[in-house]
């Protein structure tokens, strides 16, 4: 019975280390060129899969991003430079980062308006004085009053 | 007045909620506006899938009106689109393969080019040969360039080798009539 859970703890070992091996593995050469790679490969969006970053996907096109990411950040180019190379093939939706043109500045502009709206609207309803007594109205019911006693 | 604008407002912001959601539902999320629209097909030098001494570069574009398909043998949506492909060649229009395969690395390729076209002579055997020729992207570099995100993915390139429409997924009768037909006529015309 040992040597069979043995048998099956060292076949578990086996197993879980091919797995391992299929993991890409790259290598830079200065630790601020990892750091960079890391960074963007969790900035960069994944065209085909759309809510994962390339870090995350498992798809094709994911790791094809991964791979050109690292061949541009071993060439020295700069954080700026690889963002666009990769919008000018991809486009705006490739980074999560949106730019700011005439139909994403809603993103900013529509929260500051409801906020600016929520703002008025209680201090609006603070003011308001409270509701003014009707004469009339207060004599009726003074009346019922008297009538109940 | 207070009391109709607290009745109007909130009706509008509804409305203007439930036009944004209902536009979301006929809208494709995976498309978005190709960079390259209106450019032409970035530069390149590929082999021939079937004959690797023979290489192309932008050059074939030039003079034709052409249809470039990105395909493999592994894309199962592919397998779909190539008859309806077929008959368009036979409507005579140009269509060319960009073939790419999933199963090389381009660091540690696994698989042989023979083993390749093994393969895509075996599916165009049982499917029809829609292609006048196929290009081989290696190490799928001209696809990253173009900004292709899967396959089939599908571009019409004008006769200055310029690309005016990139279709993300299939081409079926309807995708042709509402999306290449008129501008491909325009093409031809030019």
């Amino acid at each position: 019975m040992i040597r069979f859970k043995t048998l099956i703890l060292v076949l578990l070992t086996v197993l879980s280390t091919s797995i391992l091996a299929s993991e890409e593995t790259y290598q830079f050469e200065t630790d601020a060129q990892s750091a960079l790679f890391f960074e963007l490969t969790k900035e960069l969006r994944c065209p085909m899969c759309q809510n994962q970053n390339i870090a995350d996907s498992d798809a094709m096109i994911a790791a094809d991003l991964r791979r050109k990411v690292y061949q541009l950040v071993n060439e020295g180019q700069s954080r700026e430079q690889i963002i666009d190379y990769m919008k000018q093939r991809y486009g705006d939706f490739v980074y999560y980062q949106p730019p700011v043109n005439a139909t994403t500045v809603w993103l900013w502009l529509l929260p500051a308006f409801f906020v600016c709206f929520g703002i008025v609207f209680v201090v609006r309803s603070r003011q308001q004085k409270p509701v003014s007594q009707d004469e009339t109205k207060l004599q009726a019911a003074e009346k019922l009053l008297e009538e109940d006693k | 007045m207070r009391k109709i604008s607290l009745f109007v407002l909130p009706l509008i912001l509804f409305a203007g909620l439930a036009i944004f959601l209902f536009q979301g539902l006929f809208s494709n999320p995976r498309e978005h506006e190709s960079t390259l629209l209106n450019k032409p097909v970035p530069s390149f030098v590929l082999p021939d899938l079937m004959n690797t001494d023979l290489t192309y570069t932008t050059e074939v574009f030039v003079g034709n009106v052409t249809l470039l398909n990105v395909w493999g043998v592994w894309c199962v949506t592919c397998a779909v689109e190539i008859p309806f492909l077929e008959q368009l060649k036979n409507e005579g229009k140009h269509i060319v393969g960009l073939y790419y395969d999933q199963d090389i690395d381009p660091d540690f390729g696994i698989k042989t080019v023979e083993r390749v076209q093994q393969e895509v002579e075996q599916k165009l055997g049982q499917l029809g040969d829609p292609y006048a020729y196929n290009i081989f992207d290696v190490k799928r570099d001209l696809s990253l360039d173009l900004g292709v995100t899967g396959a089939p993915e599908t571009f019409l390139i004008d006769k200055q080798g310029k690309v005016r429409l990139h279709h993300i997924g299939d081409i079926n009768p309807r995708v042709w009539q509402n999306k290449f037909e008129s501008v491909y006529q325009e093409l031809i015309a030019e």
